[in-house]
């Protein structure tokens, strides 16, 4: 079981989370057409390594997470709220 | 022969007394940027809004924070709709104001067994040291979302009313081993008699 | 025990040597092999129980296994595979062959593990895997045929032909497979459970001398302890060996001096599930089940920052022929039967060993009184059998045990050289074996450690450090009792240390010095005629695993699965390691090259019950109950389970359709009152919350007026519908969502998630007021004239208050917010108030409508309207249907993006012989429709062109009518289909119509 350390309400049990998908694909513009958006919906890698997911802390403050996490042993390098995650990634 | 054992002598006291709290619920939810405004605000109308995972308590009222730039704030039962409209027009411009009075059941648990009956369905770290007095966080037990509280004066837990009826059959199961007493209503004003912050 | 029965035989007859001096006399203990009182064993409180219909005796403290043994019987199973005899083997949680059935006031239940089942006043047991009787087994003859039965033999032989398998072969292989057999009547109520919680900063995994002194020195460092042990006490090795007794009370007296320090005994550590956490199933006593409602099992979930795995180390077997036969046992599990029950497992055992630990067993018995028929011993001295000889025992070095012969038990050890060549025949009742120690290993693995072989120890040894956590004691290979509590300590410093605890409290009191020993020779199997065992309760031979490898499945996890070597309950916890040295043999490869077999969680079998928890039955999910529900309880309504809500279905208790369509008509002809506070709503405000709903809905509502309300559909990004629901404008900045019942909660982590990530920047906030809002419909005709006078100040005509008007105001007094928004295909209201005052309100409206007869109807007769206008469920809101397939495409909004925009666009989900909604009627007014038929074609009966979404009898129309998802449906339009339901033998034929069936040009609505 995973315990992820929300920056809001502390260590909490995965169950109290809901796993919204790859943090890893981003919405593309409206404009950018179906193979943009079916490679947004359909298309993951499946990395044996570090993975940015998105976790909704539904039982908590409610939040969008971005949580890096080793596919292999689990660890969570880093927790982030969704807004900071996606304002680096646009700085980026 | 044994080592020491996990467990008490079965004891016939009150391990825990439950009272059903009624109390209206505005919920100040800060628009975006806003939160600054929203806390002066509040401040100027005498009630401190307290920072995430902890309680405050003034004038016969609670504020809990327990989701961020957020505040529930508790007071005593008003008529319909009064509770809001104050708040509503108050801070239009910083925070939306939601009544949540109905949507919320409270009660008050109080004894020493809390802990060992709340451990039975709250995942959360309960010790003393862990969870000391004013703090609160939002968090499920009995797969019910709840609002968890510890005040000088007990505990205070708010969950979902369409569930309340589940949760209190769920608490009345779990907590009979304990010696479980119900109690009569208690007020805010009682909860909120000092400062926790 | 004075009441045993006399003819109560213990096998070994009167011609063996009589019990030593220092036995107590047979009457005052009960069993006749129970020679002294034992550590744990209450010789003042005799219990009674049953096995197999014998009445025995035994005594408080005893395990099953302890009172059994006590009372000379040793055969207590048969085997899985070989139906062949099989005793007691060891005294612990390990134990791979005695596993019963007890028969309770709740029924039968299976796989009970005699070694650590405690022994209760009537406890009534039964020998499992037997057929008709122990004794005599009719499917013992699989023994016989066992050179028939290899290795894959399932996989080999029943191939063909395929029709066989479902008909004969599965059949047969069920009968004879399994081991207990579940009660055929399942209890009526549940066994209760429950799960605690628990935080710890240390987790101590084991109290022996290893556990218990981290468990001192991190209690003295004011840390939050947990210290576990599967034993009924803590203790360890010390319950076994005098010397230790006082350092052992001086230790458990000082933990309670430490408040954050707790000590659960009868708790097996289950399984390490990463991030520290921990499972552990809690065994009550007696005295504590009764206070727990009779809770037997007490689930555990154990959050630790760290945690020490002090779990020792397991005795292993050593494999030769006959080494299954009952009276073959451990040699610790025959110490831990004299030290801790008084029980000796023989009058005159042997003894097979290879290391100088196990010599315990030897010096114990001779101790007590117990004559030795003499030790066999790979190595041709050592330190330990010196001792032994001083004692009087016969060692017999550089020997081996080749054969054990017995008709049901042991009654003679044949011995043999190194070479093979028999030496001779020793007379024995018991023989006690022991082939070394295997480090408890499967949670270091478990928590990534990793193994390196260890050739002085001939084990597989975890590395002493793991995430978050340390290995310490015989789990490492650190053996002997002072060594491992040295051990112990060290790594307690070394974790306070890491949590930044000063670990400079008083130490444990000095322990007693460990003795010198010999090395042990490793020895796996004495390779001789007849099945040496592996794996016990799987019953695999050396031979099998041989056979594996030959036939090319060399690699230890492919051999694990062909043999089925390490797969059952036990996880081959005894033969492990000797399956995978048999294995490397077979290959001609060094042992450390094959490994050993991961053990997984569980560590033991725990019931499903504890796992539960007290989520079962009406717990088993919450059920959400609506303000009013005690009302519609005592209005006489049947409740319907949707999702999780209780709603009323219909205001009847009897079944059938007619109180439903009385219900229906009522709302038709006149006005009906329902209560749709299951609804979900969803509170949206913000300067940018107009924005933020045009990206959500598929259709626009920035357009949307104040005052005004829309019904709108939302997409998944693929393109799917994922909800529908009517949406309002209260303020400029105000808006509120009602989604359908069983997406409410989908419905705002969706917004949720899109709010924070896709239009992160947007000023919106959202509040879940579901539980808020009591809401009611009011249906039909007469409705405006039944809210009218409770709404004072608002005008309702048609005019003033138009259909999809929303606006706040009073309510009977209350203040609330009233919509004109119809579900039913009528004029119709929308009521919501807050939920504390909605009997007020609700109680107000039928008052109000006592004139016009307005009747509260439920949730079959909400269906039945909502089918004949062809308005949609989450039975057509399925997942799989587009906006276009139920007829929605006009509302796709054609500028602005919005979350399913891109992909609703692709060519398949536009095709036009995609599923599309209609409407359906029998041609024949009689017939009745059901849901899931399958539609086709007369011509063509066995292609189905679609489904039935929805039928209901009408109100509106004669017969059935229903709502369908067919193929090209909107160009059927006039068709004759078939409607088929193979399971119900049906078939009608229908007419296809559009799907808004009743009042098409929403004239009612609007009136």
């Amino acid at each position: 079981m995973l315990r992820i350390p929300c920056p809001w309400c502390g260590v909490r049990d995965e169950s109290e989370f809901r796993y919204r998908g790859d943090a890893t694909r981003l919405r593309p513009s409206a404009e950018a057409g179906i193979d943009a958006f079916t490679a947004y919906v359909y298309q993951r890698d499946n990395p044996c390594d570090w993975h940015s997911e998105w976790w909704l802390h539904v039982a908590g403050c409610r939040r969008l997470l971005r949580v890096v996490r080793h596919t292999l042993t689990h660890e969570i390098r880093s927790v982030e709220p969704a807004a900071d995650a996606l304002a680096a990634e646009r700085a980026r | 022969m044994s080592g020491p054992e996990s467990t008490t002598a079965p004891d016939t006291r009150a391990g825990i007394t439950c009272a059903p709290l009624a109390v209206d619920v505005i919920e100040l939810a800060a628009r975006r940027e806003r939160t600054q405004v929203l806390k002066a605000l509040a401040a100027r109308r005498g009630l401190p809004l307290p920072a995430l995972g902890w309680v405050a308590a003034a004038r016969s009222t609670l504020v809990l924070a327990a989701r961020p730039e957020r505040w529930l704030v508790l007071s005593a039962p008003a008529p319909p709709g009064v509770a809001l409209s104050s708040w509503r027009s108050a801070c239009a411009a910083c925070a939306a104001a939601i009544e949540l009075s109905s949507a919320l059941s409270a009660l008050h648990l109080a004894g020493p067994a809390v802990r060992d009956v709340l451990a039975r369905g709250c995942r959360l770290d309960l010790h003393p040291a862990a969870f000391v007095p004013g703090s609160t966080a939002a968090t499920s037990m009995a797969q019910v979302p709840v609002v968890l509280s510890m005040l000088p004066a007990g505990w205070l837990l708010l969950t979902p009313s369409s569930t309340a009826r589940h949760f209190r059959e769920w608490l009345t199961a779990t907590a009979t081993p304990f010696g479980f007493v119900s109690a009569a209503g208690v007020t805010v004003a009682s909860l909120s008699g000092e400062s926790t912050q | 025990m004075a009441g045993v029965p006399g003819k109560l035989r213990f096998s070994l007859g009167s011609r063996r040597s009589p019990i030593g001096a220092s036995a107590i006399s047979r009457g005052a203990l009960a069993g006749p092999a129970r020679i002294s009182s034992g550590a744990l064993t209450d010789p003042s409180r005799p219990f009674r129980f049953r096995f197999d219909g014998r009445e025995l005796a035994g005594l408080a403290g005893d395990t099953l296994a302890s009172a059994l043994l006590a009372n000379g019987v040793r055969q207590v199973g048969r085997s899985f595979k070989y139906h062949r005899p099989r005793g007691i083997v060891t005294a612990g949680p390990e134990e791979p062959c005695a596993l019963v059935d007890v028969i309770g006031s709740s029924g039968r239940e299976p796989n009970w593990i005699a070694t650590t089942l405690p022994l209760q006043q009537g406890l009534v047991a039964e020998s499992q895997n037997r057929w008709p009787t122990l004794r005599f087994d009719l499917r013992a003859v699989a023994d016989r045929l066992g050179r028939f039965l290899p290795a894959g033999f399932y996989y080999k032989t029943f191939m063909t032909p395929g029709w066989a398998w479902e008909r004969l072969y599965e059949p047969i292989i069920r009968r004879a497979a399994g081991l207990g057999r579940l009660a055929a009547v399942v209890p009526v109520h549940a066994d209760p459970a429950e799960t605690v919680h628990e935080h710890a900063d240390v987790l101590i995994v084991g109290a022996g001398t290893c556990g218990l002194a981290a468990a001192h020195r991190l209690g003295a460092a004011g840390l939050r302890v947990i210290l576990v042990d599967q034993d009924v006490a803590a203790g360890g090795g010390t319950l076994l060996d005098a010397r230790w007794s006082s350092w052992r009370k001086s230790v458990c007296a000082a933990l309670p001096q430490w408040p954050a320090l707790r000590c659960l005994t009868r708790t097996t550590l289950l399984g390490a599930y990463g991030h520290g956490v921990f499972g552990a199933l809690e065994t009550l006593t007696p005295q504590e089940s009764a206070r727990f409602g009779g809770l037997r099992e007490r689930l555990h979930v154990i959050r630790a920052r760290q945690v020490l795995l002090a779990s020792g180390a397991l005795e292993r077997l050593i494999a030769f022929p006959g080494n299954d036969m009952p009276g073959v046992m451990l040699a610790g599990a025959g110490l831990s039967y004299l030290k801790r029950y008084g029980v000796a497992v023989g009058r005159r055992p042997a003894l097979f060993l290879n290391n100088d630990e196990a010599y315990e067993a030897v010096f114990a018995l001779a101790a007590a009184g117990v004559q030795c028929a003499g030790v066999i011993d790979p190595r041709p001295d050592s330190r330990a059998a010196a001792r032994a000889r001083t004692l009087g025992v016969a060692v017999h070095g550089g020997a081996m045990v080749g054969a054990v012969h017995g008709r049901r038990e042991v009654e003679t050890v044949t011995i043999i050289e190194p070479d093979g060549r028999r030496r001779f025949v020793l007379e024995a009742d018991a023989l006690l074996i022991s082939g070394g120690y295997t480090p408890a290993s499967a949670l270091a693995t478990q928590l990534g450690a990793t193994l390196a072989w260890d050739e002085s120890l001939a084990a597989f040894i975890p590395d002493a450090a793991v995430a978050a956590g340390r290995i310490a004691g015989g789990a490492r290979g650190v053996f002997g009792l002072a060594a491992a509590a040295r051990d112990g300590d060290a790594a307690a410093c070394a974790i306070a240390a890491e949590l930044g605890r000063a670990a400079d409290g008083a130490s444990c009191p000095e322990p007693p010095p460990d003795a010198e020993a010999s090395p042990l020779r490793a020895l796996w199997e004495v390779r001789a005629r007849g099945k040496a065992f592996v794996d016990l309760q799987n019953d695999v031979t050396a031979d099998d695993i041989r056979l594996a490898a030959q036939e090319g499945y060399e690699q230890l996890e492919h051999m694990k699965r062909y043999t089925t070597f390490g797969m059952a309950t036990d996880q081959g916890r005894l033969g492990g390691l000797v399956g995978c040295a048999v294995l490397a043999s077979a290959r001609g490869v060094p042992l450390p090259e094959v490994g050993l077999l991961r053990a997984r969680p569980f560590a033991q079998p725990i019931p499903f019950a504890a796992l539960a928890g007290p989520e079962v039955r009406e717990h088993y999910r919450p059920r959400r109950r609506l303000p009013l529900h005690e009302w519609h309880e005592s209005a006489g309504a049947t409740f319907v389970t949707t999702g999780l809500w209780l709603r009323p279905l219909v205001y009847a208790r009897e079944s059938g359709w007619s109180p439903v369509l009385d219900e229906a008509r009522a709302v038709r002809k006149c006005a009906g009152l329902t209560d749709v506070s299951t609804l979900g709503k969803i509170d949206v405000q913000g300067s940018d919350a107009a924005r933020f709903l045009d990206l959500i809905y598929a259709n626009t509502f920035s357009t949307l007026a104040v005052g005004r309300a829309r019904y709108g559909i939302m997409l998944r990004e693929d393109g799917m519908l994922l909800d529908d629901g009517t949406t309002s404008r209260l303020a400029p900045e105000h808006f509120l969502i009602t989604t359908t019942t069983a997406n409410s909660t989908a419905v705002l982590e969706h917004l949720e998630f899109h709010l924070q990530s896709t239009c992160a920047a947007l000023d919106v906030l959202l509040t879940d007021v579901t539980d808020q809002w009591a809401q009611f419909a009011l249906a039909g005709p007469r409705s405006r004239e039944v809210v009218g006078p409770l709404v004072h100040g608002l005008e309702l005509s048609n005019e003033a208050f138009p259909f999809m008007a929303a606006t706040e105001g009073l309510i009977a007094g209350v203040p609330g917010r009233l919509f004109r928004i119809s579900f039913s295909g009528e004029l119709a209201y929308e009521i919501a108030v807050p939920a504390a005052q909605a009997l007020t309100v609700w109680s107000a409206l039928l008052e109000a409508g006592t004139r016009f007869d307005l009747r509260p109807y439920g949730l079959d007769a909400l269906n039945t309207l909502r089918i004949e206008k062809g308005h949609l469920t989450t039975a057509e809101l399925n997942g799989n249907t587009t906006a276009d397939d139920l007829g929605l495409q006009r509302l796709l909004k054609k500028q602005g993006d919005f979350i399913g925009r891109t992909l609703a666009q692709r060519a398949g989900l536009n095709a036009a012989e995609r599923l599309q909604l209609v409407g359906v009627r029998p041609t024949d007014r009689s017939e009745r429709l059901r849901n899931g038929s399958q539609l086709v074609a007369r011509e063509a009966p066995d292609v189905s062109l679609g489904y039935l979404t929805s039928a209901t009898p009408s109100v509106e129309f004669e017969g059935w009518v229903g709502l369908a998802l067919l193929s090209g449906g909107r160009q059927r339009l006039g068709q004759r289909l078939l409607a088929c339901s193979p399971i119900h033998k049906e078939t009608v034929e229908l007419q296809i119509l559009g799907s808004h069936m009743l009042d098409p040009e929403n004239a009612r609505v609007r009136s």
